[in-house]
């Protein structure tokens, strides 16, 4: 757990400070401490298991678990394939944060009430952590995207604005600049923003990062549903844990279809999916926490 | 008047079968299924008024916003999400996924190229055909207005993928609805050595005992109580009149007559002794009271309330106990005067306590109780298929893009142009590094190195 959580501090500070710098001894620092971290996570899930013979997810601090380190596995994926590190950092201190706060919940190991006590749990839990794994990586991707495009629409103004001062008033007919012509022109902030991938090629690793997560999230409330049968008596109860599952499907879904439409598909989609991550915390913490139910810690 | 109805038919359609209509629908579900999760649901009218304000407890209610899940804005807006399905499945779906073969404007399309291939126009047409079929391509071609075109599927099948989704959604429904039709549930709770009859079904349930286990775990937070284990024996008559053995724990129901039966709770009952004026009351001491339960006083306004059974009675504090063995057990009675609670004791087993008026009480024994809940669900093999359906729906949709080339082979100086244009369901830009590698094979494989393809919008990635 320590070397899980200080691998994932120190390369996520390296890699967030890759993201504005580009420098590549950092992301050669960050990189290996985000697969180190991870292979730690699954390795103390698996000591665990293997210790204690429960399954380690039952509780809060097991799930949290595997939240953290599912993120950063499904990142690594994503960065080795796309060559995405420069995002990493975003990931892994989210991926800390949550881990750290798991352990908050740690209270050591314990038998698991009789509802637990069923096959379903090796199921349903990993598949349903990994959904929300997966959307935090669409999360901060669309939150790279908005990044990016507003940075854009700050330059291309900027530039209007200038050119007209210039001009010392009078009509001016200002064509706006690319962003690759403000990059040639020495401005920081292009230069910087041409390093990430376009607009469009972000939108596509969300919508990919999504992909995953939409039908991991069907089959988790589809095994919840058939757990639920087993050990409640119906595979819907209208618990509020099921119900804000419900609600994190139905906004991915409204995601995939406005996705369709060209009109939709870029800013707006990806607000759904910033919109949609709050919605998922809501569903795996607030829920849990804050509402008493069958899916309930709260005391 | 057959104008105004075809004209109502043609805002109907193009309401329901916009996109944006159906993600509309879908945000009003989505914000009723969180009213639920918010609120509380089933509650009494006063749980409400003392949770909220006045105002927002009146909304909860008159709206149904405490049973929102059963009620017609619920149900209502699932019907509308499906008229916005069929409508948006046979009008937009169908069109958009299997679109006819047609041509196109190859260089309005915007991930197009169009490369030179020196060679006849017959022999660069049929080296095209190849190249395309060797790279799992499904090459069809066709005559219009008397110039051929070549067009190439890739992942054809996958463009039913919504249809699949869409689908697996009606057949959830439609289980749904057997068991709206058809189906019921209950629940009982059957005393050690009782039996009940299920009004449902005439099966008939005899409690033979009830054990459960509770392990206590210290943790940094205190002691705990982890129940680990609740069993029922019971002894099952169904419908062939044959008594069975059974036994029923958490994820084990037991199955009679094609209705489940799961464990869900347990409980304490509690046999009292009652007297009046020293003599005993046969008809009030024979009951054995479940907790929650209560008798009326006879010749009082006073009602006597079994609130609940206590397994442990701390010895220092004479408080209950956080521990849910029973150790030293005790009940806690109140007296209710018109509804008031008038007095509330926590008693010990074997220890009486003066009700006033003659009349005295003692909890003699206690009787464990198991809780059962019952159900008979005939759409729940729809509902499996249909999740099913719906799941595989969504893994082809995302995960197979569904391509079509447009080709077209213009003769020209020495040579031909070979005009090439992609779309997919999924919009051009996710396919535009595909596009941009397969046009660079295209040319490489019909003559030796020449003028780079010409492309448009297609980036490396």
């Amino acid at each position: 757990m320590i070397v899980a959580i200080a691998s994932y501090v120190v390369g996520g500070l390296a890699l967030l400070v890759y993201f504005f710098s580009r420098e590549t001894w950092l992301r050669n620092l960050g990189a290996p401490l985000a697969i180190v971290g991870c292979v730690a996570q699954f390795a103390q899930l698996i000591v665990r298991y293997e210790i204690t013979g429960i399954w380690p997810l039952l509780n809060l601090y097991g799930s949290l678990s595997l939240f953290a380190a599912m993120s950063v596995a499904i990142f690594i994926g994503f960065a080795i394939r796309y060559k995405l590190w420069f995002a990493g950092g975003f990931v892994l201190a989210i991926a800390a944060i949550f881990l750290a706060y798991g352990v908050t919940w740690n209270e050591g190991t314990m038998p698991p009430v009789p509802s637990l006590q069923s096959y379903w749990a090796k199921i349903h839990v990993p598949i349903v952590v990994s959904s929300y794994a997966a959307f935090l990586v669409a999360f901060v991707f669309s939150c790279v995207y908005l990044i990016k495009y507003y940075a854009e629409q700050r330059i291309a103004n900027a530039t209007v604005v200038a050119s007209a001062a210039l001009e010392g008033g009078g009509t001016v007919t200002v064509a706006t600049p690319a962003l690759s012509a403000a990059a040639a022109g020495g401005n920081p902030l292009a230069q910087w923003l041409e390093t990430l991938p376009s607009l469009a090629q972000l939108d596509v690793i969300v919508y990919r990062a999504v992909a995953i997560g939409l039908p991991l999230i069907s089959l988790g409330i589809i095994t919840g549903a058939a757990w639920a049968k087993e050990a409640w008596g119906a595979y819907w109860q209208w618990d509020p844990k099921e119900t804000a599952a419900l609600c994190t499907w139905i906004i991915y879904l409204a995601y995939m279809h406005l996705h369709t439409r060209n009109a939709w598909r870029g800013l707006r989609t990806n607000w759904i999916s910033v919109g949609g991550f709050v919605l998922v915390i809501f569903t795996y913490l607030g829920v849990n926490i804050w509402i008493s139910g069958l899916h309930s810690y709260k005391m | 008047m057959a104008t105004k109805v075809s004209a109502l038919y043609d805002d109907f359609i193009r309401t329901f079968g916009n996109v944006l209509f159906a993600v509309l629908l879908f945000v009003v579900w989505g914000i009723l299924t969180l009213i639920g999760v918010i609120v509380d649901q089933g509650k009494s009218a006063t749980t409400y008024f003392d949770s909220y304000p006045a105002a927002i407890a009146r909304a909860i209610i008159r709206l149904g916003f405490d049973n929102i899940y059963h009620s017609p804005w619920y149900v209502g807006i699932i019907g509308l999400i499906l008229v916005s399905l069929t409508v948006c499945t046979f009008k937009r779906v169908i069109p958009a996924r299997l679109p006819p073969l047609r041509p196109v404007k190859i260089d309005k399309i915007p991930l197009n190229a169009s490369i030179y291939v020196r060679g006849s126009e017959a022999s660069v047409r049929d080296r095209v055909e190849s190249f395309f079929r060797s790279r799992g391509w499904s090459v069809r071609k066709r005559e219009f207005g008397g110039e051929e075109w070549t067009f190439a599927d890739k992942h054809n099948w996958a463009r039913r993928g919504v249809l699949i989704a869409h689908l697996g959604f009606v057949i959830i429904a439609a289980g749904t609805t057997v068991y709206w039709a058809h189906g019921f549930s209950g629940e009982t709770a059957i005393v050690t050595g009782q039996a009940v009859r299920i009004p449902e079904t005439n099966a008939i349930l005899k409690l033979d005992s009830f054990r459960y286990k509770i392990t206590p775990i210290l943790t940094k937070s205190g002691m705990v109580y982890q129940p680990t284990d609740y069993v029922s024996n019971v002894t099952v008559t169904g419908r062939d009149g044959i008594p069975k053995q059974m036994l029923v724990r958490v994820n084990h129901p037991i199955d009679i007559d094609g209705t489940l039966y799961y464990q869900a709770s347990y409980g304490f009952a509690t046999r009292m002794r009652v007297t009046h004026d020293g003599v005993n009351v046969a008809s009030l001491s024979d009951r054995v009271l479940e907790e929650g339960e209560a008798f009326d006083i006879p010749g009082t306004r006073n009602t006597l309330v079994y609130d609940r059974f206590v397994p442990t009675v701390d010895k220092q504090s004479g408080m209950p106990a956080a521990d849910p063995r029973v150790n030293d057990p005790a009940v806690i009675l109140s007296v209710q005067q018109n509804g008031e609670t008038a007095g509330t004791a926590l008693v010990p087993l074997h220890t009486w306590i003066d009700l006033g008026n003659g009349w005295r009480v003692s909890p003699e024994r206690y009787l464990l109780y198991s809780g059962f809940q019952y159900r008979y669900d005939p759409g729940i093999p729809l509902v499996g298929i249909g999740s099913l359906v719906l799941l595989s729906g969504l893994i082809i949709s995302f995960y197979f893009l569904p391509a079509r080339l447009y080709v077209r082979v213009d003769p020209s100086e020495a040579g031909c142009t070979v005009g090439v244009a992609a779309m997919t369901v999924k919009g051009y830009d996710i396919f535009a590094g595909q596009f941009q590698a397969l046009l660079q094979d295209l040319q490489s494989s019909m003559e030796p190195p020449g003028p780079n393809p010409h492309l448009r919008k297609a980036e490396a990635y």
